[in-house]
């Protein structure tokens, strides 16, 4: 093959296949980037067998089609560090040569027929969304998904597509967070899959513009996503999700209002004492008045006074500011809504349309 | 030197304590050669030994059968900790109407800090007595009491004329008191330290006093300050009433080697109730459960696993024992026990969970999860009862009726106890192995 693309579009996409293939595997092939050049593109392949990538160059001239199959990361190393606009790429037999301006390099090739099959997306059956919302909403919720191992159906986000909604739900068993937004199913089935936490965050690399329509497709044990430049697969989460809507309370007997932007100040402010092993904050309300106490043994205590919207009696209730921080930092609303009930029941928070997180409470004198 | 330290510092310890206890309930025994401890038979050890029985060289710790050959009519008696532990709060009582700063040691011997009381009850000497009288009145037990200015030489005043014994060691007094006295008396100098200080030429408190520091600290480096300065009678050590537990455990070495599964496992369930109920008498929880085991050939291992959520119910700890058990070479053990470390206060926060912490544990826990919730719910109500009637008032099905096969110091149901907390070890009482005794209760 012989290809000419512009550098910082090689680079982007050298980035994308790193973040797929992986680190150390029993098969040396997958640390390797197929690059697949046709009439006029080229077309960068990676995958660690979970998830898997395609991802699209435009602009390139293709001298020459054909694969080759190099090392990915001297290969985005090289490239990133590369001065030049245009980078070429051609291959013999035995090398590829990586050329821009007066600096080259020549990468050691495997054999194309060695690389695994990555497969096309197909338009049947999936449905079509707006890029932006969905970078959204995985925002929304992703980042409350089980990080830690021994949670297996937790280490994705739940999807499910029903009655013209799509809905993403993740959680690691202490706070969860829900999200929706509008979707067309148009004939597309109702689903429910789990999605590899990983392949979600990576869709929302491969959408450039929040403008375009993107495409999503659940089948077969395998999501798939389509956005204007890149191909994305990955393997579902074959688990039980836990079942979400029974921790979502209905009724909670207190709701307090707040500008989200002086609570999340308050919050962090009095969070800054409270102690490493829990990160409680106690939150106390009376009228109007909402306090937020924190403190550590070996730190001291804190203590910040706001006014809110409150209904409800005195109550009182304490989380780890760390979470209801993650929320509202990901959730990024202009007004809160925290209902509770007791101080062992969990806390709902609206944060914004169709966004509420549960936290489950701490608990400071069991 | 500024102002020397007040003599406020007592130290209390019990006579022979499991072995008096004996003859006070049984004066029969008055007089014999008593010792509590494990029968010879089954490898068996000293655990106390009366007055008596010392005079023919029966020692705590050591072999049964040894103490038969020097004794041979030796009354040789099986402990009874809940007695012992019993009484052991009694005696602690009597200490707290006088100070609040009690540190005990272990079940019969405790610090005291009486700064603060003297204008209540007198000064540390007149406390000393008191405590000595009130012990015997209502316990009728003897006490030997030390007070000095350092719990190095009020341990040391103590043990000088033992038993019965009322020793006061002043400021001033340290040189004419310690000189004469061996070096293995030092905290800290056991037998080989001991040796290397004879090599030196040092065999006396006063031999080492004289030498020079940095001559001392050529041979023991770190630790020659340490007993460099307790040779000169200073301590800093403060009296601490709540020393701070790391880890709690109990473990048995058995009279003979077991293979068999189902008695391993019931071990570990008694095991793990009795460490249990100690965290929740105690008011703890542990997060990492550690499984130790020893094969014949004496080679020991272990094995670990933290848990998501603290925990100090017994079913709990034995089914992670259980599981660290499975994960051991299935051949005949000489010794077996559990500990529990990572230990936090119950009432430190607590992340609750969604879904019942279902989904924090491996699917298949789920039923065992729920049922462990119940069983929280009901344990303070069987603690009450085992508090009232005994421990073995209530146990689990799979315990019951089983007696377990006697430990080399012969105790039941009990097994060793053991606790790290992070102290030098060595200054525990008269029970046998080493750092540790019995948990103390307060």
């Amino acid at each position: 093959m012989k290809a000419t693309c512009d550098r910082d579009a090689l680079r982007e996409g050298l980035a994308i296949i790193c973040g797929v293939i992986p680190t150390k595997s029993p098969k040396p092939i997958l640390s390797n980037v197929c690059l697949v050049a046709t009439d006029d593109l080229v077309e960068l392949v990676g995958t660690d067998q979970e998830v898997s990538v395609r991802f699209k160059l435009d602009k390139v001239d293709v001298a020459e089609p054909g694969p080759v199959v190099i090392p990915a990361r001297t290969a985005f190393d090289f490239v990133r560090d590369l001065s030049g606009e245009t980078v070429t790429i051609s291959t013999d037999d035995s090398r590829c040569t990586i050329t821009s301006g007066e600096d080259s390099c020549e990468l050691v090739v495997a054999d194309p027929d060695e690389f695994p099959v990555v497969p096309r997306f197909d338009d049947q059956g999936s449905v079509s969304v707006q890029g932006g919302s969905f970078s959204r909403l995985v925002g929304r919720t992703a980042f409350a998904a089980a990080r830690e191992p021994g949670r297996y159906a937790m280490h994705g986000v739940l999807t499910e597509l029903d009655n013209d909604q799509l809905r993403l739900v993740a959680t690691d068993g202490r706070r969860l967070s829900m999200a929706s937004i509008p979707v067309e199913m148009a004939g597309a089935e109702k689903t429910s899959a789990i999605i590899p936490t990983k392949g979600m965050q990576l869709f929302c690399r491969v959408i450039p513009d929040p403008l375009d329509q993107i495409r999503l497709s659940l089948k077969e044990g395998q999501v798939g996503l389509r956005s204007k430049n890149a191909e994305i697969f990955a393997r579902l989460i074959d688990g039980d999700f836990p079942q979400y809507s029974a921790v979502i309370p209905a009724e909670c007997g207190n709701a307090i209002e707040a500008d989200a932007e002086q609570f999340t100040r308050k919050l962090r402010l009095v969070s800054n004492v409270s102690g490493d092993e829990t990160r409680a904050v106690r939150f106390r309300v009376k009228g109007e008045k909402l306090e937020l106490f924190g403190h550590s043994a070996d730190r001291g205590e804190a203590t910040a006074h706001m006014e809110v919207a409150f209904k409800g009696e005195e109550a009182e209730i304490a989380f780890n500011a760390d979470y209801v921080l993650d929320g509202l930092k990901n959730g990024a609303p202009e007004r809160v809504i925290l209902e509770f009930g007791q101080k062992t029941s969990p806390g709902k928070f609206t944060l914004g349309e169709n966004h509420i997180y549960i936290v489950m409470p701490i608990t400071l004198d069991a | 030197m500024a102002t020397p330290p007040p003599l406020t510092i007592l130290h209390v310890d019990m006579d022979a304590f499991y072995a008096s206890v004996e003859i006070r309930d049984n004066p029969s025994l008055q007089g014999l050669p008593v010792c509590v401890g494990g029968p010879a038979a089954s490898r068996g050890v000293i655990a106390a030994a009366s007055y008596e029985a010392r005079r023919f060289g029966v020692h705590s710790a050591l072999a049964t059968a040894v103490a038969r050959r020097m004794c041979p009519d030796l009354v040789l008696l099986p402990p009874d900790f809940d007695k012992y532990t019993a009484v052991s709060r009694q005696v602690m009582a009597i200490f707290r109407r006088y100070t609040p700063t009690v540190e005990p040691l272990s079940l019969d011997e405790a610090f005291l800090d009486v700064s603060g009381s003297e204008r209540l009850f007198g000064d540390a000497e007149q406390i000393g007595r008191r405590i000595k009288d009130d012990i015997l009145r209502e316990t009728s037990l003897v006490a030997s009491v030390g007070v000095a200015p350092t719990k190095f030489l009020a341990k040391l005043a103590s043990d000088l004329d033992k038993p019965d014994g009322f020793r006061v060691i002043r400021h001033g007094e340290e040189r004419s008191v310690l000189d004469p006295l061996p070096v293995s008396k030092i905290f800290g100098v056991g037998p080989r330290s001991a040796k290397r200080l004879q090599a030196m030429g040092v065999r006396t408190i006063g031999d080492l006093a004289s030498r020079p520091r940095r001559v001392v600290a050529r041979q023991f480096g770190a630790s020659a300050i340490w007993i460099h300065d307790l040779a000169h009678g200073i301590d800093p050590r403060r009296v601490t009433p709540r020393r701070e537990e790391k880890s709690h455990g109990m473990e048995r070495t058995f009279a003979e080697d077991i293979s068999d599964q189902e008695e391993l496992r019931g071990l570990l369930m008694s095991f793990s109730e009795e460490v249990a109920f100690y965290l929740r008498d105690k008011g703890l929880r542990g997060k990492t459960v550690t499984l130790k085991a020893r094969f014949s050939d004496f080679k020991t291992v272990t094995r670990t696993k933290t848990l998501a959520h603290a925990t100090n119910l017994g079913p709990r700890i034995y089914s992670v024992a259980s599981e660290l058990l499975n994960r051991i070479d299935d051949r005949p053990l000489r010794l077996l026990g559990v500990q529990i470390s990572r230990l936090e206060d119950v009432r430190q926060p607590v992340q609750t969970t969604l879904f019942n912490g279902a989904m924090a544990e491996p699917s298949s826990r789920r039923d065992y999860l729920a049922s462990a919730e119940k069983l929280a719910k009901v344990t303070p109500s069987l603690d009450k009862l085992r508090r009232k009637f005994g421990r073995g008032v209530v146990v689990p099905a799979a315990i019951l009726d089983k007696s377990l096969p006697r430990g080399r110091d012969g105790t039941g149901a009990t097994g060793e106890a053991s606790r790290a907390d992070g102290r030098e070890p060595g200054l525990d009482g008269e029970f046998p192995g080493g750092p540790g005794g019995l948990p103390v209760e307060d």
